[in-house]
């Protein structure tokens, strides 16, 4: 073989090498690109390059990866809808079963944050009777106990944390400790103006006291002296009304706390927690 | 041999065309815009299609991006392309797309453009002069102006459209409203008997019932001499009257507004049906 030969096919080797590397990694690139705008938080750009990857990539090697960053970009602009069909794209794209269990535990994500929490306790039931899922089972009852939390059922987010996240467990149970209970709050209104007192609403239960006494003299005085029409109209017209509202104000005070309580741990764990959040 | 090896170094170089690949090229980017618009993802349509305006615009894409505009609010931005396409095959589409985008922009004086007499298109061109008095139509039914002639509203539509625009002039020259006032007096004549002009009976009748009983309650114990008492209902039946004739009138206010809510949300449901009488473009298929 003559020099020139060898020196022809060296080159040929080389440049075909080269050109193996570049066409490899013109998709890469591009993956590399979109992935870099997601990463700065540039959200659309970053959704409108995956999906140019994903309509030119006919092998599908990014299939799972794209569809997944796409689901959480939309997640982030707060299009939930979109975010849990790019979800489910990707959940038909993975090829492992960790990809499998991770897009489902995105959508369920995407379900307790837009408060379709039904719906994200049955697809959660469905990967505890998946037993491809028996070894992440931490992670199901993680994820039960915030969407408990979403649902306002702390007791159970407490027992779903149990001892692998005593933290949140922790504070599921002083939470829920903390709450008024609505039922007893109604109960004790029974006695005009003692509800209100229950939940810390002095002047109100003063005030609800004040109107009882009122109509109640009234409705009693008038039956006294014989006025039995006087006395039915007061009592039914007058007192029962006040006496009534005494009961379902004891009731809304009750679940008012309640729902500020709630939101007051919520927004805690939105700013405090450091663990993975839906 | 020495052939049998370049032959074999050569072969990844034949595939050099289809594996190198080019995503930002203008062919490219069209064919990406192109999916994205049969997605229904205008937006990035739209900024796909831009991108490729200067190197490899047709009458197509220009179309595409007015309608790609059109469909994410951007009227002005929409017509910019009418005048581009004036000369094109896609003329008359254009125009009936921008009247479309006026409409949009203001459905409830997109009428005035009659008024003033010079029409943003040709008088001669009869498709696009239906489909501008088909909206005109639209726009005098949804608007607060006076009303034009029956036939003028209803002539524009053949079909089905007649019938349904002529049952939205008629709610339009007689809506099934309530008046306030006479609300207010019903219930200042008889308690309760206001609401229940306006339908609200379950209403009416307890408001009978409060005010007559608190009335007889004054009534007796002025009669029975207990003064406190009687001027405690006395006080309680003035506050039911009054807030009965008040209750009344904003009843009426609200019955009024509730049909006017529908009227308008009728008609609306009717044009998003019709896709506001334009004819429907299958660029996706």
């Amino acid at each position: 073989m003559t020099s020139v030969t060898k020196i022809f096919i060296v080159i040929i080797f080389i440049l075909s090498g080269a050109i193996r590397i570049f066409s490899q990694d013109s998709f890469q690139q591009q993956f590399d690109l979109a992935k870099k705008l997601f990463d700065e938080e540039n959200y659309f750009d970053a959704v409108t390059e995956f999906k140019r990857l994903l309509f030119f990539d006919d092998t599908g090697k990014y299939s799972y990866e794209a569809n997944k960053l796409i689901g959480l970009s939309y997640k982030q602009g707060a299009k939930f809808s979109d975010a849990i069909h790019y979800f489910s794209l990707a959940e038909n794209n993975a090829s492992t079963e960790d990809e499998v269990f991770e897009s489902k535990i995105e959508i369920i994500k995407v379900n307790i944050l837009r408060r379709t929490i039904s719906r994200a306790l049955t697809l959660l039931d469905d990967l505890r009777i998946d037993k491809r899922f028996n070894n992440r089972m931490d992670d199901i009852n993680y994820w039960s106990g915030w969407a408990y939390i979403f649902a306002d059922e702390w007791e159970k987010a407490s027992t779903s944390f149990n001892d692998h996240n005593p933290e949140l467990s922790a504070l599921c149970d002083s939470v829920n400790g903390d709450f008024y209970n609505v039922t007893l709050a109604k109960t004790l209104s029974i006695i005009p103006g003692v509800g209100q007192f229950y939940t810390g609403e002095y002047v109100s239960g003063l005030i609800s006291i004040g109107w009882n006494v009122l109509w109640g003299y009234l409705t009693i005085n008038a039956f006294a002296e014989d006025r039995v029409f006087d006395g039915i109209m007061v009592g039914t017209l007058l007192w029962w009304r006040f006496y009534s509202g005494n009961l379902q104000n004891a009731e809304k005070f009750a679940q008012q706390k309640n729902l500020e309580k709630t939101n007051s741990a919520l927004r805690y764990l939105q700013n405090n927690y450091i663990g993975s959040k839906p | 041999m020495k052939y049998c090896l370049i032959f074999f170094f050569l072969i990844p170089l034949s595939t050099l065309p289809q594996s190198s690949f080019d995503f930002h090229s203008p062919e490219n980017i069209k064919k990406f815009a192109d999916h994205l618009f049969c997605q229904g993802d205008y937006l990035r349509a739209v900024e796909e299609y831009e991108s490729i305006k200067n190197s490899n615009l047709n009458d197509t894409i220009d179309f595409k991006i007015m309608l790609c505009y059109s469909e994410i609010g951007l009227y002005q931005m929409s017509n910019l392309s009418e005048v581009r396409l004036s000369k094109s095959i896609f003329k008359k589409e254009a125009e009936c797309l921008s009247l479309k985008n006026r409409f949009k922009a203001s459905p409830n004086s997109f009428y005035k453009i009659s008024e003033i007499k010079v029409y943003p298109f040709s008088k001669e061109d009869r498709l696009t002069l239906n489909y501008f008095q088909k909206l005109t139509s639209v726009s005098f039914l949804l608007g607060s102006n006076e009303l034009i002639s029956k036939d003028e509203i209803i002539n524009p539509f053949d079909g089905y459209e007649k019938k349904t625009m002529l049952s939205f002039y008629e709610m339009k020259v007689n809506p099934a409203c309530k008046s306030p006032a006479l609300a207010g007096v019903f219930s200042a004549v008889i308690p309760g008997s206001g609401k229940m002009y306006v339908g609200e009976w379950g209403d009416g009748i307890t408001a009978l019932l409060a005010t007559s009983l608190l009335a007889f309650l004054a009534y007796d114990n002025f009669r029975a001499d207990h003064k406190t008492r009687a001027w405690i209902f006395t006080g309680l039946g003035a506050f039911f009257y009054a807030g009965n004739v008040y209750g009344s009138i904003a009843a009426a206010q609200i019955f009024n507004a509730r049909i006017n809510f529908e009227f308008s949300e009728g008609i609306n449901l009717f044009l998003e049906q019709k896709n506001y009488f334009m004819p429907e473009y299958d660029f996706c298929n």
